[in-house]
């Protein structure tokens, strides 16, 4: 059973490919955090394979561990780069294939990248879609209160105000949440 | 259409000239980038501004291509999306590029260097604990080391990489074995001045603005600048893919052409300041503007009371004596790369050197921009202990110095 150590500052993210690697039989030996990385701690570990974010700052570092030390078995590095498989290939390419150790066969690693790869891109989607979630609140409410003005300030109705932002909206171009900002921008100016 | 008028001039010269030399220059007509956007990444820090300056001054657009500037996070992450094509070019250590023409820590890939981007402007920082040891210079340091002992740490940023090589040498210098005196750690740029903070290194080895960042953050102060050991050292190589230069020479070219642009402007003194400014935003260093620009305009101090204008402050350009990719400055590195044990045997410096550097299609891209050109590929440097490097026995000079791995 290949021995894999996971660095991650993102916690959640973290656990989750853990508990994935757990449930495809792969025996995780550690978390840690960049902070705590160093030769020591990579050495305790004695890892088969090391899954880190690709965009990690702290690769540096890894980098100098794993070319410096004698005794350290070459650890494998798995980039959690993007989800599709033409990436995970080039992944492999580039960096993961930089660090293969030979105790590791090409089929347990491909297994590994695609739970790593499946994990990272979930975590990817569910924060993309709070943030989508948050943006929409944010927008929502800027169009509400360019709403109020044109409501105060020109007497429309509610439903004509929408109206007429949106149809400004269709004919500008633009999307609604930027004509709102365009009349809250206009009122400041003339307040 | 300017660049179509050039051309056409050159190509009724070249009509006169035999075959066999023409065939290293490109055919008039058939110039057209291959490629229109060109995505380049780069690392904050002060020397990434060529290629910073010509996205955002438009110097690319003179010659029909867009640079797409990419801030990356690590050297690694630079290495890997150059190989694997992700990025067609980067702002990159002199030294990384070779490492991995040559499969150092990793998967070997044929490199290019197309030109080199910066001259000088790095430096090596000790702690304040270490200055209140009395330690201010390398040889106190050795004094140090020698007669109280414990771990001393010291950060560089990449194992095959200038500031490793910088510090190294410098430590060797002094008479302090890198490798067995001492313990080197490899830490990101942007991370070195917070973990000097904390206490986890007695110095480093890293490119401004965080040396110049550890004196205002007062925790730390400058022991050499890199200028010191190197006058006019290269820094950072404009690098790619051999297959990128191969595919796309064209857009190469271009590239080459709006850097020499931005490098030339970023030279003029006078537009120091503004540009400063510029790469001092989020988007690039990410660092206020006041620290970056004293050093950028060559007004240095240690951090120990000296103030001093330094006349060998980072160059982008020279009239091209910075950007010219001369084959001793690459084969520099790997004598180095061998001294320090990186490489177990001597390669063919000179073959290595000649098949990265792209000493041609900058020739050509230099002319077109007015650049000089230098009569020779190396160059005579005279190093902080004396030692000459003229490139002309590099395996001689790489075996000759008498602290190493």
């Amino acid at each position: 059973m290949k021995k894999i150590l996971i660095i991650d500052d993102v916690r959640d993210r973290a656990a989750w490919l853990k508990a994935s690697l757990e449930l495809a039989d792969f025996d995780v030996v550690g978390v840690l955090e960049w902070e705590q990385v160093d030769e020591c701690s990579i050495q305790a570990a004695s890892a088969d394979v090391i899954i880190v974010d690709a965009n990690a700052p702290g690769r540096d570092t890894l980098e100098q561990i794993s070319l410096m030390s004698t005794t350290l078995e070459k650890p494998v590095v798995v980039l959690g780069a993007r989800n599709d498989q033409h990436s995970i290939q080039q992944a492999m390419r580039a960096g993961v294939s930089a660090y293969v150790a030979h105790t590791v066969q090409g089929e347990d690693l491909s297994g590994i990248i695609e739970v790593a790869a499946a994990r990272f891109a979930e975590h990817k989607r569910l924060r993309d879609e709070l943030k989508e979630a948050k943006g929409q609140l944010v927008e929502r409410k800027l169009v509400d209160q360019a709403k109020a003005i044109l409501m105060t300030d020109h007497g429309y109705s509610e439903p004509d105000a929408y109206k007429r932002m949106r149809s400004m909206a269709m004919s500008k171009g633009k999307r609604i949440v930027e004509i709102a900002e365009a009349i809250i921008l206009a009122k400041e100016l003339s307040v | 259409m300017k660049q179509a008028g050039v051309l056409l001039g050159t190509a009724g010269i070249m009509s006169m000239v035999p075959m066999g030399t023409r065939a290293s220059a490109w055919a008039a007509g058939s110039d057209a980038p291959e490629l229109k956007e060109v995505k380049v990444g780069f690392i904050p820090l002060t020397d990434c501004a060529s290629v910073v300056i010509a996205s955002v001054m438009k110097f690319d657009e003179k010659y029909g291509i867009k640079i797409i500037p990419s801030k990356e996070a690590s050297w690694a992450a630079v290495r890997d999306k150059l190989v694997n094509g992700e990025l067609h070019a980067s702002h990159v250590l002199y030294g990384l590029i070779y490492g991995v023409q040559l499969g150092i820590g990793g998967q070997q890939k044929d490199m290019s260097v197309l030109m080199t981007l910066s001259n000088n402007g790095q430096a090596i920082t000790l702690s304040n604990q270490l200055k209140d040891k009395g330690v201010t210079t390398g040889a106190a340091l050795k004094k140090l080391v020698d007669s109280e002992k414990r771990d001393y740490t010291f950060a560089q940023t990449f194992p095959t990489g200038t500031h490793a090589m910088w510090l190294y040498y410098w430590l060797a210098a002094n008479d302090i074995n890198p490798l067995s005196d001492v313990k080197t750690i490899t830490v990101p740029p942007p991370q070195m001045v917070a973990n000097m903070r904390v206490g986890n290194m007695d110095g480093f080895c890293v490119g401004e603005p965080w040396n110049n960042r550890a004196i205002y953050d007062k925790i730390g102060f400058t022991a050499t600048t890199t200028q010191d050991i190197w006058k006019d050292h290269p820094e950072k190589v404009l690098g790619s893919t051999a297959e990128f230069a191969q595919k796309y020479p064209n857009t190469a070219r271009a590239l080459i052409m709006a850097i020499l642009d931005a490098s030339k402007y970023i030279d003029d003194m006078a537009n120091r300041h503004k540009v400063a400014e510029i790469i001092a935003d989020k988007a690039y260093v990410n660092c206020p503007v006041d620290v970056i620009d004293q050093r950028f305009e060559g007004k240095y101090e240690d951090g120990l009371g000296k103030k001093w204008n330094d006349p060998n402050y980072m160059k982008f350009c020279s009239d091209g004596a910075v950007n010219f990719p001369y084959l001793s400055d690459g084969m520099w590195f790997l004598t180095q790369h061998k001294r320090w044990g990186l490489l177990k045997t001597d390669p063919d410096y000179l073959a290595v050197a000649k098949k990265i550097n792209q000493i041609e299609l900058y020739k050509q891209a230099a002319s077109q921009v007015k650049v000089s050109i230098p009569k020779n590929v190396m160059r005579t440097s005279k190093l902080m202990d004396g030692t000459v490097w003229d490139g002309k026995d590099p395996k001689k000079y790489a075996a000759s110095f008498k602290v190493k791995a």
